[in-house]
């Protein structure tokens, strides 16, 4: 079948089978390359985009789903190059090593704050418990998220 | 059109959904939420001939009334996040499943189909004595929870019939849920429990459901341990010694995750947590 949707603005058609992920089609047909494979069964978070602006996991969403939709990566972000606050601060706490679970963190701390500016640490901890980071122990990561939470 | 068999089907209401269901029938995989359905395609488990995503149908719903609640099949736990009007079960049940991202794919009707660790949401309904409304070629009907799972991945729901809905009628005065996971944030379910209980005025039980989920495939009802609390006061030594029937001729999941002698100890702690709170809290 062929589908249409928004990726990042601008707008690609692609034929899919019903069956198939949208993570496969991301990675292995459009080349995206901030969305990433960890566990393929929603407990890491490698994998999440942004669907007309809700946090999805890409792996447990078949492709069948996002037609007509519109799809945000980390790519996204940024604008002219500059990088967003979150983005900032993940950078200014290392809050990125190898930076594999970082485009998954960085889309759920927006989802999480777009919704709620000022979460507690339970609402925080609550949101994050789908994204798994194997490198910084978590904490500059929520040292760089409580840095740009308002209070 | 009429021919076409295989492929990524979403349409916009039930009506549809069942002449879809009819056309297909066992070649067409339902898929709410899609975080367990899309697993199984994934890994293989099944290779369906067509999907039916209910992404647009409008099943996406709360409706409190007087004396009863009810949730569209396809609600997201999101929805249900900041309600304070659910009962103290279902709101707890939602509360412990955790990631933003998980908890608005997750339906509560897809919950109802989950085997162990998952059914958190289907245990608190339980308890709540739930009833779904399946619907059909034939029509509507209503079939209580606690009749629903017939053994492991078997439902009381026919080829041709969809879940649209989960209704609470007359919710108990009092429930609760608590569940024991290795970990504190999105650990699977080593053994969960809830309760729905009403008590008539002189601290008697009235009505009296337990629920016990993570412990079998499918949640289940300690129907002994009603059946010893119902018409009594809730004593140390009533409590202590229905904690003994919670797994009655029930064979408890024995895996990697914890022995099912462990699984009974958590779920005997539990209970009594929850009625002592119960007692203590008046
Ligand atoms: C990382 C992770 C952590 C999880 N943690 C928990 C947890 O802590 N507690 C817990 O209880 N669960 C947990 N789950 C399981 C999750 O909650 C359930 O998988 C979810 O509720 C299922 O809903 P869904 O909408 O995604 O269902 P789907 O995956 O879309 O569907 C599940 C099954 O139900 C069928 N189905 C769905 N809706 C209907 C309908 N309306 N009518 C007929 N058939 C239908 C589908 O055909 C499919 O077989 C977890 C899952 C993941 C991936
Ligand atoms: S790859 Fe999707 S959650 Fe891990
Ligand atoms: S930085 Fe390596 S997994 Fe998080």
């Amino acid at each position: 079948m062929r589908i249409r949707f928004r990726l990042d603005g601008q707008s690609v058609e692609v034929d899919v089978k019903h069956t198939e992920t949208l993570l496969r089609v991301l990675k292995d047909r459009l080349g995206v390359g901030s969305v990433h494979f960890g566990c393929g069964e929603g407990s890491c978070g490698a994998c999440i985009v942004l669907i007309d602006g809700r946090p999805r996991y890409s792996c447990l969403t078949l492709a069948g789903y996002v037609d007509g939709k519109e799809v945000s990566t980390v790519a996204a972000l940024a604008r002219d190059g500059e990088l967003t606050e979150i983005q900032k601060a993940f950078v200014e706490n290392n809050a990125a090593q190898c930076g594999y679970c970082t485009p998954g963190m960085i889309l759920i701390v927006r989802a999480l704050l777009e919704k709620n500016p000022s979460p507690s640490d339970e609402e925080l901890f609550d949101a994050l418990a789908g994204n798994l980071c194997r490198c910084t122990g978590y904490v500059p990561i929520i040292n760089a998220i409580r840095s740009v939470i308002k209070r | 059109m009429s021919l076409i068999t295989s492929g990524y089907f979403a349409p916009v209401s039930v009506r549809e959904v069942l002449s879809l269901k009819r056309r297909l029938r066992d070649k067409a995989l339902i898929v709410a939420g899609g975080t367990a359905a899309v697993q199984l395609i994934s890994k293989m488990i099944v290779e369906p001939q067509a999907i039916i995503s209910l992404e647009k149908v409008p099943l996406d719903y709360v409706k409190m009334r007087a004396n009863s609640v009810e949730i569209g099949a396809t609600t997201p736990l999101a929805r249900l996040i900041h309600r304070k009007d659910l009962p103290d079960a279902l709101k707890k049940a939602v509360e412990s499943i955790h990631g933003l991202a998980l908890k608005d794919m997750a339906t509560v009707g897809g919950n109802i189909f989950t085997p162990a660790p998952a059914g958190d949401i289907a245990t608190a309904l339980l308890s709540l004595d739930a009833v779904l409304i399946l619907r059909g070629a034939r029509g509507t009907r209503s079939v209580q929870l606690s009749k629903f799972y017939r053994g492991p991945l078997q439902f009381n729901i026919k080829p041709d019939e969809i879940l649209t809905a989960v209704r609470v009628n007359r919710p108990p005065r009092m429930s609760a849920f608590l569940k024991q996971t290795p970990w504190k944030y999105s650990g699977p379910t080593i053994a969960s429990v809830a309760v729905g209980l009403d008590l008539d005025k002189n601290g008697k039980t009235r009505r009296a459901m337990v629920a016990l989920g993570g412990l079998t495939t499918h949640p289940y009802r300690a129907k002994k341990v009603e059946k010893m609390i119902t018409g009594k006061k809730l004593s140390e030594q009533l409590i202590e010694g229905a904690a003994q029937h919670l797994t009655d001729g029930v064979e408890v999941i024995d895996d990697a995750l914890a022995s099912s002698w462990y699984r009974m100890r958590v779920a005997e702690v539990l209970f009594k947590r929850i009625l002592y709170n119960i007692t203590a809290g008046g």
